[in-house]
């Protein structure tokens, strides 16, 4: 174990070296918190899509025609429920409904107040509602995202939709969700079903599809093959499916990063094996100087990578210290686009803060390794300078 | 497609890192056995002096850091499986192709042999004139030959798990359905015997120093181990007599104590062989490994065994 005294000499010689470890130091940190940035915010929008999905229900059954989804009996649902396995079978209303001028759309979600909703999320937003008001006249009870946006527009009491078989609906805005909820509801319109329907031009006996709770997932693959075997013509969709497919996109874009990231770090380790191969004059004196007092090659060595693996060690700290509050505090400005593209209304996304021990063992190996492995040849070189010659 | 999992891309960098460093080593130690002589005063017998320095030194930031890649390894296998169809954590993953179970038993040695490594430098620098220098590099190149497979073994397995076609769960693979796969016929009571009747032996041998004997009852104890954890305190960790998996304790929903047990009975067994193989090595008894062995089996015996009680104080009954 390194004593004192030696703790003390490796700190002193750290400050004096403090210009050339500065520069190293300053690069080593922006390198740190650049990686650590985008894998906490990579890990955490897996997280908050996990436990988004985990909401989301059991199996989906859509009718296709011709390979493209289309609207699907909603008197298929009794059949389906009739399925040894299957817990409930529910017909769902939504779509999109396209604000022209700017692209954006809403996703107008129908319901059917004296029924059990679709989802839990649904089930959570809708408690508490006055029924009886929802309904004296065509209301819907509109997201954050779509508040901001409509009052940006003078829309305050009310909107004109206009159903794809011509005329208008004017719907009266009932409530808004908390921002809280956003990112299940922020661009999200809900309406009476048949209402909904009417807007998205969906006949009267159809729904957009029908999910299923399956509540052992043994079963799963069984109810799949019944339901096929009761309709030829539909697709069925698994939420496992779905999470793996997100989890499967996240990992690419991560990755494609990192390949290009990996580029950096080779760089950055050939300028600090440059950097520490230049051996100064000092350098060799003070080498001599501490040979000639009786340290050996061993000691030199230990303490010339200690002196390294300090400067490594500090400089991961503060650029992980830095990525954090970078990703969890400001929830990761500019980066976070990156990953969560703006493709309707924009909604502030709340990252819930998390570093695993993976996450932090795999930041620490991917930047000491290489740091370490780049130090290693030169340290070795200053450390075995003849100290005669040294100190000519 | 599996390339772009970012763990398994850090993971692979560093593999890569690792290989480059050690084949510097490699090659400078090729040079240093071929014209080694401690005798001689001449100026390449400075040179080779100094070139040891840089060959242990890297050797032993390389080794240490193949240390801690094999849990690593572990971690970024369990990340996998919420990627690859049907696979609920790392054992369906490690039998996606027939790479993964020869990578990792390959691993698990070559860990060993570090180990031995580590232990024959420490004791060669303690001696003042160097006794075991010739046998710890002849050492080096034997592990450096095994990380070269081992490194090729790692892009193949990684290169051919497929993320279309599902994999094994570790209920089938370990046989929650369809009986169990214990081997020369044994009942999971049998097994329990066979497993503190080995520790025993174990312990004794290493209390009495037996090194040949220590190696057979530790090598004995490390296979039994294997499948009392799987297919008896494993049940206990889980709390569920059917989910028979070494890999799903490795998870955070059992607070990652998987890396400890097995962590735990990979020391334990170590030092009680590795004994035994150093005693071959440099014709000396090392001493302390005996009490490490009987330190860290202790550990793990506790460890499996305290899951079983702290279970039934709870409960009342055994699973």
């Amino acid at each position: 174990m390194p004593n004192n005294a030696f703790v003390n000499f490796l700190f002193l010689l750290i400050y004096r070296h403090r210009v050339k470890h500065s520069a190293i130091f300053i690069i080593s940190t922006l390198i740190v918190t650049l990686f650590s940035s985008v894998m906490l915010l990579s890990n955490a929008l897996q997280k908050e899509i996990t436990s988004t999905l985990s909401a989301q229900p059991d199996l989906i059954v859509q009718k296709i025609r011709s390979g493209k989804a289309v609207d699907t009996p909603m008197e298929w649902a009794d059949g389906f429920g009739e399925i040894r396995g299957v817990k409930s079978a529910l017909p769902r209303v939504f779509g999109r409904y396209f604000y022209e001028p700017n692209g954006y759309y809403f996703t107008i979600v129908g319901i059917d107040p004296f029924d059990t909703q679709a989802t839990e999320a649904l089930e959570r937003l809708l408690k508490g509602l006055d029924v009886k008001a929802f309904l004296s006249q065509d209301s819907m009870i509109i997201g954050s995202g779509v508040k901001t946006f409509l009052e940006q527009y003078r829309y305050l009491e009310h909107y004109d939709f206009r159903p794809p078989h011509g005329g208008r609906e004017r719907v009266a805005i009932f409530d808004s969700f908390p921002p809280e909820s956003n990112i299940v509801s922020n661009d999200m319109v809900i309406m009476e079903i048949d209402l909904a329907k009417r807007i998205l031009g969906i006949d009267e006996e159809m729904s957009t599809d029908i999910i299923l709770t399956v509540p052992n997932e043994l079963e799963r693959d069984n109810v799949m093959v019944k339901l096929i075997l009761q309709h030829y013509d539909i697709r069925v969709i698994q939420r496992d499916e779905i999470a793996k497919a997100y989890k499967n996109l996240f990992n690419y874009k991560g990755g494609l990063f990192l390949l290009l990231y990996i580029i950096v770090l080779v760089t950055f380790v050939l300028i600090l094996y440059q950097r520490y191969s230049m051996i100064s004059s000092t350098d060799r004196r003070e080498i001599g100087i501490l040979r000639a007092v009786g340290w050996s090659i061993k000691d030199v060595i230990k303490l010339k990578v200690m002196e390294s693996l300090f400067v490594a060690l500090f400089a991961f700290g503060l650029g992980l210290l830095i990525a954090y509050i970078y990703v969890f505090f400001f929830d990761a400005p500019l980066l976070g686009a990156l990953f969560f593209g703006h493709g309707n209304l924009p909604g502030d996304l709340q990252l819930g803060r998390s570093i695993d021990l993976g996450m932090f063992s795999m930041l620490f190996l991917f930047f000491i390794v290489p740091f370490i492995a780049a130090v290693l040849v030169p340290v070795w070189k200053i450390a075995v300078v003849d100290p005669v010659e040294a100190m000519k | 497609m599996i390339f772009l999992s970012n763990e398994v891309v850090v993971f692979l960098f560093i593999e890569a890192v690792l290989l480059l460093l050690m084949s510097i080593a490699f090659v400078n130690t090729l040079g240093i056995l071929r014209r080694w002589d401690f005798g001689s005063t001449s100026s390449l017998q400075y040179k080779l002096e100094k070139r040891a320095y840089l060959v242990v030194l890297i050797i032993l930031f390389t080794l240490g850091f193949k240390v801690l890649q094999l849990p690593f390894f572990s971690f970024t296998i369990d990340k996998l499986s919420a990627i690859v169809p049907g696979a609920m954590c790392g054992a369906g993953v490690i039998t996606a192709n027939e790479y993964g179970p020869l990578l990792m038993s390959l691993k698990v040695v070559i860990l060993f042999l570090t180990g031995v490594w580590l232990i024959l430098n420490d004791e060669d620098l303690r001696a003042k004139e160097y006794p075991y220098f010739k046998a710890k590099f002849w050492f080096f190149t034997i592990i450096f030959l095994f990380v070269v497979i081992e490194s090729i073994l790692d892009v193949l397995y990684l290169a051919n798990i497929s993320i279309l076609s599902p994999v094994a769960c570790c209920s089938t693979i370990y046989g929650a359905v369809g009986g169990s796969e214990l081997p020369f016929d044994l009942d999971v009571t049998r097994l329990l015997v066979l497993f503190y009747l080995l520790y025993g032996l174990a312990v004794i041998t290493a209390l009495y120093r037996y090194a040949l004997i220590s190696l057979l009852s530790n090598v004995l104890f490390l296979y039994v181990s294997y499948y009392a954890v799987v297919y008896f305190f494993g049940t206990y960790v889980y709390e569920l007599p059917t989910h028979k998996c070494p890999f799903c304790m490795l998870q955070k929903e059992y607070f990652y104590v998987g890396y400890l047990i097995w962590g735990t009975l990979f020391l334990g067994t170590f030092f009680g062989t590795a004994g035994a193989v150093l005693k071959t090595i440099m014709q000396k008894e090392v001493h302390f490994t005996y009490r490490y062995s009987v330190w860290f089996n202790t550990i793990f015996v506790l460890l499996c065994s305290l899951y079983v009680v702290v279970f039934y104080i709870r409960n009342g009954v055994f699973l």
